[in-house]
């Protein structure tokens, strides 16, 4: 195998820089094709006009008809971030009373593979005329991401080798020890997916309920900004929303990878 | 048949250059059952890499046939050590045989045929539609080795084929062995750790030395071509020559163990 | 006996849920509301006997006989949405199989990609709205920009990991071209194609109702907007529950898909847990 020499390929030893190379063509595609007419320039923006927008944006001071943006951004983190621990903190006990108890397990099993499939949009409507804005929002975030957390929980206590199971229950472990020594080291990853995922819903579901049912927060200051054919904004907010995504993302994945680090696993063996 | 001229192969990985032949020379002819054998770590599976034709040498020549190896040479066919990982999970047994022969653009009933053929030579005719992770590690190796036959190569290159296997299973697949090369003929090079199947199993052992690695000899090995797992190693020739490879590996470990030393 | 046994856990929970909502739906209802949204929520009994004849009959109106909401609003809300996840599944996987084969093409797209999929698919109805107008190929753009992003990265995941030693396998055996990618990247991909596939059916139903919420002349998700308009609420609610069932029939027609194209995958997992 020959080795090509050229700049290109030296910068493809580094995927990062790739990576970077890759961020800014895309930015710099979107700038041209509207430019050049591929793309109609008054429904989609070239990039330029996009960024102006999005500091027009951070600055601009609210009105009683739209929100300003920090408002607005700190409304969906809030929104976000409740449902979010009232997700993961139900997911977590259900799923560990539910797995610990295997006839607690055949008897729900069916239910939650009829519950879980149900559309979350499915109860907008019914949600929309009992409850208001910002609780039937959180309902529809807290309902589709508790099934990531609980089938994640689920794998996690059915993933306990039994073989360390076995030899705790001849070792006569109690209870509290049985949790710290073989359910909370197994369990662990699987919870901390369950969360990442569950972040993911969560953020997803938020924009979906402030665009769709109006609850306060960045997606409705997108709908706002779609039904005033201000597209320059509509797509900043849509970025700003996809940075969350990418950061939260980010974030669960390196703090996912610093906890399991020191964490020892327990297949087959138990420190006693 | 195979030829290989003054080989050197060096891996460069993040910075680090591990040299893992320094100077290997040796020839196969066509027909010939030869075992290569040496220390752990000498390059044994990177001789057999170069000569599939899945890696490419620093320097030296690699030949099969007579033409310089370029990719997988025509007629050649690679049993690996990691059975279960060298069948695919998702294809039957039978499927899985047939897989190169497809590739090969053979004919239905031919491939057909060669497929109920090889499995019988391997002793598993009956296990031709089971999957792969059905069968215990000793069967999965029989269809690695029967993939192999169908594709009618004329080289066979085994690289450690039964280093994970229990020791029962194990000397019946080294008779497999003789048994498939003495029926089809091919050239066939096997690499081993294990002295005593290398002598039990070539008519020539070459001895590797350790890193970094050259020839150290190339044995001719006379005992007769009937062999018998019990008869055969405990024949006074067979403890002679066996002694002797042993004797040049442990040499070869101590040399360089003194040379890191000293 | 077994299968009994299996039969009644099965049916224990649900069949007991609806029985105390049949009875009792409207009293715990009155416990939980306040007198004036009590109209909003029906009881049980209530919904169900106005569900065939809202959804599955044919309607007889004084102008004429229509079409049951089934043919005229479900049937076409279900084909938008099989098209769309169609495409995405096509497109998703042919894409995620030439970006997961090349190293730098991976390391270019992958920012890109995961900051494109981080984006609420909700988000991108108005973009579409404003690009492709309105009409049946805007609804089914939705429903692909939201179900494609799960099954590209996923099937990128997939062929990056193919095993090495199948890869030298096919190498040494000269299998190439088609019947490598059909025999050997695929099918090791498939597990992770499966898990993206699964998770862009949810996405996919639930674009599916909101592609249909605005500017739409027709479509399930239409309908029950139009229920919740004219304060039809039974009707609504019967919408609601055909909506879960959709949802529940389709994820089981999923897992019998799943279940035959990954019967070695299971079989091997099952293997491997016994050996170790």
């Amino acid at each position: 195998m020959t080795q090509p020499s050229s700049v290109l390929s030296r910068a493809g030893r580094s995927p990062a820089l790739l990576g970077l190379l890759g961020l800014v063509a895309f930015g710099g595609l979107l700038e041209v094709l509207p430019r050049i007419g591929v793309l109609p320039s008054e429904y989609f923006p070239p990039s330029s006009r996009i960024l102006v927008a999005l500091w027009h944006e951070l600055g601009r001071a609210g009105t009683p008809a739209i929100p300003a943006f920090g408002t607005a951004l700190g409304d969906t983190l809030t929104t976000w971030l409740t449902g979010l621990a009232i997700a993961v903190a139900g997911g977590a006990v259900v799923g560990v009373v539910i797995g610990s108890v295997p006839l607690l397990r055949e008897l729900t099993a069916s239910s939650i593979e009829f519950l879980r499939p149900i559309p979350s949009v499915a109860l907008i409507p019914g949600l929309v005329v009992l409850y208001t804005d910002v609780v039937s929002t959180l309902v529809i975030v807290v309902y589709a991401s508790f099934w990531q957390m609980l089938i994640q929980v689920l794998y996690g206590v059915g993933d306990v080798d039994p073989v360390a199971r076995d030899t705790a229950r001849s070792y006569r472990l109690g209870v509290l020890h049985r949790i710290r020594y073989l359910l909370w080291p197994t369990a662990l990853p699987y919870a901390l997916t369950g969360i990442r995922l569950s972040a993911a819903v969560a953020l997803i579901l938020t924009i979906t309920g402030e665009l769709i049912i109006g609850s306060p927060g960045l997606g409705e200051n997108i709908n706002l900004a779609y039904t005033a054919l201000d597209a320059p904004t509509m797509y900043a907010l849509i970025v700003v929303t996809g940075l969350i995504g990418v950061v939260a993302n980010t974030l669960t994945r390196a703090a996912e990878r610093r906890i399991l680090r020191w964490h020892p696993s327990v297949r087959g063996e138990i420190p006693v | 048949m195979l030829k290989v001229q003054s080989l050197r192969k060096v891996y460069d990985g993040h910075g680090r250059q591990v040299e893992a032949l320094r100077d290997i020379t040796f020839s196969v002819n066509a027909g010939e059952f030869v075992c290569v054998v040496g220390p752990s770590g000498c390059g044994k599976t990177t001789i057999l890499r170069l000569l599939a034709g899945l890696i490419s040498p620093t320097s030296g020549e690699v030949g099969v046939e007579g033409r310089t190896v370029s990719g997988p040479p025509d007629g050649l066919a690679m049993v690996f050590q990691e059975y279960g990982r060298s069948l695919f999970p998702w294809l039957r047994v039978a499927a899985n045989v047939e897989l190169p022969l497809k590739a090969k653009g053979m004919a239905k009933p031919e491939r057909a045929e060669l497929v109920r053929e090889s499995l019988a030579a391997v002793g598993l005719a009956d296990a031709a539609t089971a999957y792969p992770w059905q069968l215990s590690g000793g069967m999965q190796q029989r269809v690695a080795i029967a993939r192999a036959i169908a594709f009618q190569p004329r080289v066979l290159l085994m690289d450690e084929p039964f280093a994970a296997v229990d020791a029962q299973t194990r000397a019946d697949l080294e008779d497999l062995v003789r048994s498939v090369w003495q029926r089809f003929g091919m050239t066939l090079l096997f690499v081993t750790h294990d002295i005593d199947e290398s002598v039990y199993l070539a008519e020539r052992v070459i001895i590797l030395s350790s890193s970094p690695t050259v020839v150290l000899e190339d044995l001719a090995v006379d005992l007769p071509a009937q062999r018998d797992q019990l008869e055969t190693r405990s024949d006074a020739r067979f403890v002679e020559l066996r002694h002797h490879v042993y004797a040049q590996v442990q040499a070869a470990k101590n040399q360089s163990a003194a040379k890191t030393v000293g | 006996m077994n299968v009994l046994r299996r039969i009644l856990f099965i049916v224990a929970l649900p069949a007991t849920a609806f029985v105390i909502l049949w009875f009792f739906s409207a009293d715990i209802r009155d416990e939980l509301l306040p007198r004036q949204k009590r109209f909003f929520l029906p009881s049980l009994p209530k919904i169900l006997e106005v569900f065939p004849d809202t959804w599955l009959l044919q309607r007889h109106t004084p102008a004429g006989d229509l079409p049951s909401r089934l043919t005229h609003d479900v049937v076409p809300s279900l084909i938008r949405l099989g098209e769309g996840y169609g495409l995405a599944l096509l497109i998703g996987v042919a894409l995620g199989v030439a970006i997961g084969s090349s190293r730098p093409l991976r390391a270019l797209l992958e920012p890109v990609l995961e900051f494109l999929r981080a984006i609420p698919p909700v988000a991108l109805v108005p973009v579409l709205f404003l690009l492709a107008g309105i009409g049946d190929t805007t609804k089914i753009l939705v429903i692909i920009s939201g179900c494609i992003w799960p099954i590209l990265l996923n099937t990128v995941e997939g062929v990056r990991g193919v095993d090495p030693t199948l890869a030298d396998t096919c190498r040494s055996y000269r299998v190439g071209g088609l019947l490598r990618l059909r025999t050997f990247i695929l099918r090791s991909a498939s597990p992770q194609i499966v898990t993206g596939a699964r998770q862009a059916l949810s996405i996919g139903i639930i674009l599916m109702v909101i592609s249909e919420l605005k500017a739409s002349s027709e479509g399930l998700g239409h309908t029950i907007q139009e229920f919740t308009e004219g304060f039809q609420y039974p009707q609504m609610w019967a919408g609601v529950l055909l909506l879960g069932l959709i949802g529940i029939v389709l994820s089981l027609l999923f897992r019998l898909v799943e279940r035959r194209v990954l019967v070695w995958y299971h079989g091997q997992r099952v293997a491997e847990r016994a050996s170790s």
